[in-house]
């Protein structure tokens, strides 16, 4: 499976180091799970979430808000962003802008998806990418539509109304 | 009641990442859609500030040029807004591909009305339209 080769992969390159996984939430949180559970290394785990443009959330807000920062103080430590899909990278930008100003001895990206073709801001630290995929709609292992089908173990593309299996 | 008028909504924005000297004058909803997103994931921005010739006659004089909705000076990138059918779209990405012709250096890219809704979080809306 793509995503045990990432932990392993991502094991190899942080060797003798301990990492944190930073899952940015909601969707992120299945992959995140298997994938900590594939890095054969220590590591810690942490979530943000930030209120997405429109969202019920963002009341008003004209510029972007954290809804969860990090619990944990990452000075000195090697980040790893855990994302559920990149594609125009405006909200991976904002969280690696944002973490840099705490000091981390490093900041890298890992996202399950990536719609590469589809970026405005290119300078992303994504190191670490499961699938580049077409301009589709998922749902399952983690990804929703309207909170829904987040439950479904594996990725489903949204072709209509109801979710088909990949 | 009909639409607000695109002139009274930008009328009261205040944007905290916008370069430009002038206030900008949207042609759309959806244009000032972009400039709150860009705006909201703190991207600084200019709205439509070059025009590149397309083509010129045997006098020199210009037969086409196109102006991009958006430039994003932090990123080097020109961004051209559609939330416009198939056909039109096709239209665009033909002047997308005359300029990157003429002008290779200058990055330009297609921003859909689907990056808008994704993040906007309005696929239901999309999805039932």
């Amino acid at each position: 499976m793509r995503v045990r080769e990432l932990g392993a992969e991502i094991a190899r390159d942080y060797a003798h180091r301990e990492p944190i996984l930073v899952g940015s939430l909601k969707a992120s949180f299945v992959f995140l799970t298997d994938l900590s559970r594939s890095m054969p290394m220590l590591h810690a785990l942490d979530f943000v979430e930030l209120a997405g443009y429109g969202s019920a959330q963002m009341g008003g807000h004209e510029q972007i808000r954290v809804l969860k920062d990090l619990d944990a103080d990452i000075a000195g430590r090697d980040v790893i962003v855990v994302e559920d899909v990149v594609d125009t990278g405006l909200t991976l930008n904002y969280l690696v802008r944002t973490f840099e100003l705490r000091a981390p001895a490093s900041v890298a990206a890992v996202t399950l998806l990536d719609r590469p073709y589809r970026r405005l801001v290119d300078d992303l630290p994504v190191r670490y990418v499961g699938f580049v995929v077409p301009d589709e709609l998922f749902v399952g292992y983690g990804f929703d539509l309207d909170e829904r089908w987040r439950q479904l173990p594996d990725l489903r593309l949204v072709r209509d109304a109801s979710p088909h299996e990949t | 009641m009909g639409q607000p008028d695109i002139g009274d909504l930008q009328a009261n924005q205040k944007f905290q990442k916008y370069l430009g000297t002038e206030p900008p004058r949207f042609a759309s909803r959806a244009e000032l859609e972009c400039a709150k997103v860009l705006d909201y994931y703190g991207i600084p921005w200019l709205y439509e500030p070059r025009t590149f010739v397309l083509e010129e006659d045997e006098d020199g004089r210009v037969r086409e040029a196109f102006a991009p909705d958006f430039y994003l000076p932090e990123q080097d990138l020109y961004v051209e807004l559609t939330v416009m059918k198939q056909s039109l779209v096709t239209r665009k990405n033909r002047k997308l591909r005359k300029l990157r012709e003429r002008y290779p250096d200058v990055k330009i890219k297609l921003f859909y009305k689907r990056d808008l809704e994704r993040l906007a979080q309005h696929f239901r809306l999309d999805l039932a339209s």
